[in-house]
């Protein structure tokens, strides 16, 4: 028996590959309904409830600094919030860092839901583009809080901000109600700068693997809110009401994680084994 | 002569940005709102969007750090920070031409891995030439007319699409062109190919944690019994699964709020400890650049 459980500590990789392929396959063969239980944690209700207090002159500004590299789990943190600004009509412009090819990601996520609550581009929405910010995020982000038509004088596509009625409103960080940046691992500068100079609510969509990172922030109350992961996703999709892309792959998460939890208990349990074996013979 | 050039440069740059932010300010005038903006998207029927939009309430500049703080450099800080953005642009540049002048080298010489450097060259023609000529609304944004949002209400529930009519200043509301070649193109390199390989390389990172789960992570000592324990508990709490074996626990027992208290307390300890740590080394940095102590170039 022991020799047998013995050789789980020699097991070949192969084998263990074969298994994580099947069981990551099975949520996506297989719908298997999963919505997170019990309330919201603090973090997700956290940018629910500061979206919630937006005042009808404000608008919120999304950073969607994500692309193919993140996309499995920040599509659908900016599906989420997206959807819940459009629910309670409130007007929103999309600026992209970090990646040039973030914009069209942006607005292959927000267009359809757009164009589903009759939002009007231009005019309700605005998509910014690209900012090629360098080293120098921070004074970039300090500039657009100081005169935003200095940093951005047009949307993604060119149109001038004189054309585009939403960014004739948006001059300065007196108009946004609050910022909500989305990547792989947003820049804490958005933090020093929005947040630490002009008081402004700021909120995190990031990749689970960061979040122990920025949850020192969210202790302290500089971030607002954050939505970590499919987790946060598929909390902040309960909140609404609107199970979608984040319910969906928290389920394959949940996979995921119990597959490395398995592949760790076999490993001590043959590496148990193992010893025991060596103490008898 | 150069070098001293960049230390002037940089020096500057430094000491405007700490006179902008420790000079004291003053508050500006308000500045007027521009009219026939509506205050925010409304439901068809109910108002239209046309009414003038509310005067914002400013708080007066009461404090250091209040958003209506400004004082003799404060108007120069957008244009510096255009300028910062023209350079980083320019160093944007630096990147792919470095990377050209590499390849080049390999294929004329016909080194080892002239077929990378063929790749290399194929995809970077053929994204510069989709990224260059692709057409798909860009002309229809630039000569549209912007919304009429004295016309109409501005939108409807997100059940009811409104129906009337409205010229939008991009080709969202513009009737739809079939896409060149290079729209094609451009659609099948960046959410074909690269999203492809993104995800792929990606999704290499679950087969590595589990081979290192099951290989590496072994309970030997009590510290690694802690790691294992709060590992485990994150793991679970952090997904359905964790929700599901717990839920019907009271509200401290189950392992969601045990995630959370893990992530909270003793992570953002241990965090914001590095973060001390390093925001020091930071500091030193930063001054170091600032006056050009660091070791020099030439």
């Amino acid at each position: 028996m022991m020799e047998r459980l013995a050789k789980l500590e020699s097991l070949s990789q192969r084998w263990l590959y074969l298994a994580t392929i099947l069981l990551l396959m099975v949520p996506f063969l297989v719908r298997i309904p999963m919505p997170p239980r019990g309330q919201a944690v603090m973090a997700a209700k956290g940018v629910y409830d500061t979206i919630e207090a937006c005042p009808p002159d404000k608008v919120v500004m999304i950073d969607s600094s994500w692309d193919m590299g993140s996309r499995a789990e920040n599509r659908a943190q900016l599906e989420c919030v997206v959807r819940h600004l459009c629910r309670r009509r409130i007007r929103f412009v999309v600026t992209s860092m970090v990646t040039p090819f973030a914009p069209d990601f942006a607005a292959r996520v927000i267009e359809p839901i757009a164009k589903k609550a009759g939002y009007v581009y231009g005019r309700d929405w605005v998509n910014t583009g690209f900012i090629q910010v360098g080293g120098n995020i921070g004074a970039i982000i300090d500039g657009m809080c100081k005169d935003f038509h200095k940093i951005r004088p047009t949307d993604w596509k060119g149109v001038p901000a004189s054309k585009l009625p939403l960014l004739q409103k948006v001059r300065t960080i007196n108009d946004i109600h609050m910022v909500y940046c989305i990547t792989y691992s947003p820049a804490e500068q958005w933090i020093s700068f929005v947040k630490g100079q002009y008081d402004t609510p700021v909120a995190f969509g990031c990749m689970s693997i960061m979040g122990p990172w920025y949850y020192t922030y969210l202790d302290s109350g500089q971030l607002c809110g954050m939505l970590l992961g499919n987790r946060g996703a598929a909390e902040y999709e309960a909140l609404l009401g609107h199970p979608s892309t984040g319910t969906r792959l928290i389920g394959v998460a949940s996979f995921g994680n119990c597959i490395i939890i398995a592949a760790a208990f076999l490993g001590n349990l043959g590496a148990w084994a193992a010893r025991r074996a060596r103490r008898k013979a | 002569m150069r070098r001293y050039v960049i230390t002037a440069i940089t020096f500057v740059g430094g000491l405007f940005y700490l006179l902008e932010f420790v000079l004291p300010g003053h508050a500006p005038q308000p500045a007027s709102q521009p009219a026939g903006v509506a205050t925010r998207p409304v439901a068809a029927g109910t108002q239209p969007a046309t009414q003038p939009a509310a005067p914002a309430k400013r708080p007066a500049a009461d404090k250091p750090n209040s958003k209506d703080r400004q004082n003799v450099l404060t108007p120069w800080l957008p244009d510096v920070a255009k300028f910062l953005l023209i350079v980083g642009t320019m160093a944007f540049l630096l990147g792919p031409i470095n990377l050209v002048r590499g390849h080049l080298k390999t294929l004329i010489r016909g080194g080892e891995g002239w077929a990378g450097s063929v790749a290399f060259m194929a995809f970077l023609v053929m994204g510069l030439t989709a990224a260059s000529f692709k057409t798909k609304d860009d002309a229809a944004a630039k000569t549209a007319k912007p919304p009429q949002v004295t016309s109409r209400p501005a939108s409807g529930p997100a059940s009811a699409p409104a129906s009337a009519p409205t010229s939008a200043p991009v080709a969202a509301k513009a009737p739809p062109k079939p896409g060149t070649v290079f729209d094609v193109l451009y659609d099948a390199l960046i959410f074909g190919v690269s999203t492809a390989f993104f995800a792929s390389s990606m999704a290499l990172l679950a087969f590595y944690l589990v081979s290192a789960a099951h290989r590496a992570f072994r309970l030997n000592t009590v510290e690694s019994g802690l790691m294992m324990a709060a590992a485990v508990i994150v793991l679970l709490g952090q997904v359905p699964v964790g929700d599901w074996l717990t839920y019907r626990l009271p509200e401290f027992l189950q392992l969601r709020a045990w995630a959370q208290w893990t992530l909270m307390f003793p992570n953002a300890g241990v965090q914001r400890a590095v973060l001390i740590g390093a925001s020091g080394g930071a500091i030193a940095a930063a001054v170091r650049h600032w006056l050009s102590l660091g070791r020099r170039s030439e």
